[in-house]
């Protein structure tokens, strides 16, 4: 018997050329855990896992485990199987000692030993700087998140990220998370979505391991809480999180924390915790503008591999316009849709698939969209439709004006005489006047993007 | 291959087999039945590599043959023809069935691909009455373990002690055995959950004895013209008899369905409170009171009288007491513990041979 190859090696290169001549299901199913015993005077012993795969090698693949054999260069042998598992299995086998646990005792010790878990759990690999866009919308939060990366908690700490749904603010916050973790592996990064930080808050106190929630999360070094807007009305979570918080930033923590409002809007909050997220550095992060949106789509396209012409590339933009998940899926959508027909995709194929001409909302009414400025501003709709000309009655008006206007394109006339107007000029003027003054008061602008957000939900 | 069946042994026999197979496999010919002529007889079976299943039905053979066929569909097929004879004829990997007025064809893949069923050569055999190994294994399997953590717990233990043969299982919070009958073999089974909860369903519309035959990995139920092989657990039982109580300080003789009752209404309270129920007994007005509190909803409190012997308290799992008390026998029920802390059981005072050890919650 001629055999230089190893005992180990020889029944893995026999298991490598089968695994290439049958169905992968078969290879998995039959040979997977199988490994060589023994290999003297003729007789190769091969441990396989159960019985079915025993007879199954014996009568059915003898032949060909036989054949490769030979390939390798062992001849004249004969092959036998015998069931034993791999020694990994093996320390199942040892005698179970102890049985009979009381219940109380053992469930909960499984339930909290979850919280040990590593430090970099729950972040997502795909989120980085290089595949982030930035835009107007958004620079500041990436310069401020970028400052971080390379100083974490001594600049801009906490940071406070707030924006509508859609805009990035779950990718911004898990990129700096990855790189940090990137420059320095050892980094002990806690990416916790509220939710999450209340469920494991609660089974603490359920299996009085307090200690144990406390002591992880305060041994971050970055802590990042998504969407923190959904501690509102949790008095007693607040509380931990506030000694977290606390305990955190005292030792020069970095905290990043995203919301989808603004401290002072979310209702129920502390005093004491509304005060701290305000601390460092609290950011805007507005919708994307038509050039980031026309970007995120070059950029989305190319990393299918397609490049879109500029037309199409502008039409979606301009299709959606605030959520930037929406905007993706617009773009998913057209891609599945060319490649399954194989067309390319073209303004006319974009315009069939998605609907044609501007995204105008069917199920909204003129009706609907005064109704929602007048309580975005508090003032009663009728004072809208009205002749008062105070001024916290006009700017209403008029940014009602616009957004029928922007989102329904109604005519100048028609808008005039939804909201009670004889001339149509009033409102040409107010929406030009609304233009102009989006572009530099924050008031007006957030106050339409908030209007927007409602009529869409 | 060309033959003839009745639709009534037909759908008989892939009712017994077709759960066995399974599309979640990753091969995709376990979803498969195998239809096969064994002489004069026709074998359907099927596989999910830890259990098989084979089921012979009477046929005319007129040609012999072999194919293999989707399981689902030629079950939901055949359950819903006509009852008569079916005709079957193999043509290369086309299966035509023909009764009556139907015409079907079933696309089918060779059964060169089907796994080889296991068979046991030189193993130890004895034998089994069918109602009684029904009766044992159903007030036993209750106690094993779905957690494939501790694998050695996911099988129901056949063993030999002392010249009885019992049938043991526990997921370690609860304990059943049950002395089945006398015994001449020394052995030691581990059969998995799955292939015992298949054999129950098998044994239970099936009068006759049961023939069992094993060797040291594998195991053979043939029950009348079905034959289940499943493979053994590897691994060492606990010594599970030194856990189960001599002595007890506080037992209660009661009514069964009384105590089943006042547990069942008290279990509705347990609900939210991972159906945990207290159990007091005093033996000075000679009655067992069960308390069960859901905060938010309200209380309960449930009592029955009994014999009383001593004093004491225990809060269990609601759901073990009433596994257990529904696959009980007799009208009387024991139910003794020792403190808070120490294993409790419940046993028939008419019948010593089955006994169910359940644990308490710490409250």
């Amino acid at each position: 018997m001629g055999s230089t190859i190893q005992e180990g090696i020889l029944w893995q290169s026999v298991l490598g050329e089968i695994e290439l001549s049958i169905s992968r299901a078969s290879f998995v199913t039959w040979f997977k855990n199988t490994h060589l015993i023994r290999n003297k005077n003729g007789v190769i012993i091969i441990g396989v896992p159960n019985v079915f795969i025993k007879q199954q090698l014996e009568r059915k693949f003898n032949p060909m485990i036989l054949e490769t054999l030979k390939k390798n260069g062992v001849e004249n042998v004969e092959v036998e199987y015998k069931i034993q598992a791999l020694d990994k299995e093996k320390t199942n086998q040892k005698e179970e000692l102890i049985i009979l646990s009381d219940q109380s005792s053992d469930r909960p010790k499984n339930k909290v030993s979850s919280l040990s878990h590593q430090y970099r759990q729950g972040l997502n690999e795909k989120y980085t700087f290089e595949n982030f866009i930035v835009g107007a919308g958004n620079e500041l939060a990436y310069a401020a998140c970028q400052a971080i990366v390379a100083n974490p908690g001594s600049k801009y700490n906490p940071l406070f990220l707030y924006g509508g749904v859609g805009i990035g603010k779950t990718h911004l916050i898990q990129a700096v998370g990855n790189e940090i973790l990137n420059n320095n592996p050892d980094a002990r990064i806690v990416y916790a979505s509220t939710e999450q930080f209340v469920q494991e808050f609660v089974d603490a106190l359920r299996f009085k391991k307090n200690t144990d929630f406390a002591g992880f999360y305060r041994g971050a070094d970055v802590l990042i809480v998504d969407d923190v807007q959904f501690l509102a009305g949790k008095e007693k979570i607040q509380e931990e999180f506030f000694h977290t918080f606390n305990a955190l930033h005292q030792a020069n923590k970095q905290i990043i924390i995203s919301s989808d409002k603004p401290p002072r809007e979310i209702p129920t909050l502390e005093e004491r915790l509304r005060s701290r997220f305000v601390w460092g550095m609290s950011i805007d992060m507005q919708n994307p503008d038509f050039e980031t949106r026309c970007a995120i789509i070059q950029t989305k396209a190319e990393s299918h591999g397609l490049e879109l012409t500029s037309d199409v590339t502008e039409y979606l933009a301009n299709y959606v316009q605030t959520n930037i998940r929406e905007l993706e899926g617009a773009l998913n959508q057209l891609l599945a849709f060319c490649e399954m027909r194989e067309l390319e995709p073209t303004l006319d194929v974009t315009v069939s698939l998605l609907g044609s001409g501007k995204s105008r909302p069917k199920h909204i009414s003129p009706r609907q969209i005064i109704e929602k400025t007048a309580k975005y501003f508090q003032v009663p709709m009728e004072d809208i439709m009205g002749p008062k000309r105070d001024k916290d009655i006009v700017v209403p008006r008029q940014i009602a004006m616009y957004i029928l206007r922007s989102e329904l394109h109604l005519s100048f006339p028609k808008i005039a005489r939804e909201l009670g107007r004889k001339d149509h000029t009033t409102a040409i003027h107010s929406i030009d006047k609304i233009e102009k003054e989006s572009v530099i008061d924050n008031g007006v602008k957030t106050a339409i993007a908030k209007i927007k957000e409602k009529l869409y939900v | 291959m060309k033959i003839q069946v009745t639709q009534e042994n037909l759908n008989k026999a892939l009712g017994s087999v077709a759960r066995v197979a399974s599309s979640r496999n990753t091969l995709p010919i376990l979803a498969n039945v195998l239809i096969k002529t064994v002489g004069t007889r026709l074998s359907i079976s099927a596989t999910n590599l830890d259990i098989a299943v084979t089921h012979y039905i009477g046929s005319k053979v007129t040609s012999e043959g072999s194919i293999t066929i989707p399981a689902r569909l030629v079950q939901d097929f055949v359950s819903s023809l006509p009852s008569g004879i079916i005709e079957l004829k193999l043509d290369e990997y086309k299966l035509h069935f023909s009764t009556g007025t139907y015409r079907s064809t079933i696309n089918g893949i060779s059964s060169e691909e089907f796994p080889v069923l296991p068979d046991i050569k030189d193993g130890k055999e004895w034998t089994i009455d069918s109602g009684l190994l029904k009766k044992k294994l159903q007030q036993v399997i209750i106690a094993a373990s779905n957690d494939d953590t501790r694998p050695v717990l996911t099988g129901v233990y056949f063993h030999s002690s002392e010249g009885k043969l019992k049938i043991v299982a526990t997921d370690s919070y609860r304990l059943a055995e049950a002395v089945v009958m006398d015994t001449k073999h020394d052995m030691n089974l581990l059969v998995p959950i799955n292939a015992t909860q298949e054999l129950l369903r098998i044994v239970s519309d099936f009068e006759g004895e049961v023939r069992v035959t094993y060797d040291d990995q594998q195991v053979l139920f043939s029950v009348g013209d079905v034959e289940l092989v499943a493979r053994l657990i590897e691994g060492k039982y606990p010594n599970y008899e030194s856990l189960i109580p001599k002595k007890f300080d506080t037992s209660a003789k009661l009514l069964k369905s009384e105590l089943l009752n006042i547990t069942k209404v008290s279990s509705l309270f347990a609900r939210e409170n991972a159906g945990s129920i207290t159990l007091e007994v005093d033996d000075h007005d000679q009655t067992l009171n069960i308390h069960s509190i859901a905060s938010q909803l309200g209380e309960n409190i449930a009592s029955t009288k009994g014999e009383i012997k001593g004093e004491g308290s225990i809060t269990l799992n609601s759901r073990y007491l009433l596994d257990a008390l529904h696959v009980m026998t007799g009208e009387d029920i024991v139910f003794s513990f020792n403190g808070k802390l120490e294993p409790s059981m419940l046993s028939n005072p008419k019948d010593k041979d089955y006994i169910h050890v359940i644990m308490p919650l710490k409250s």
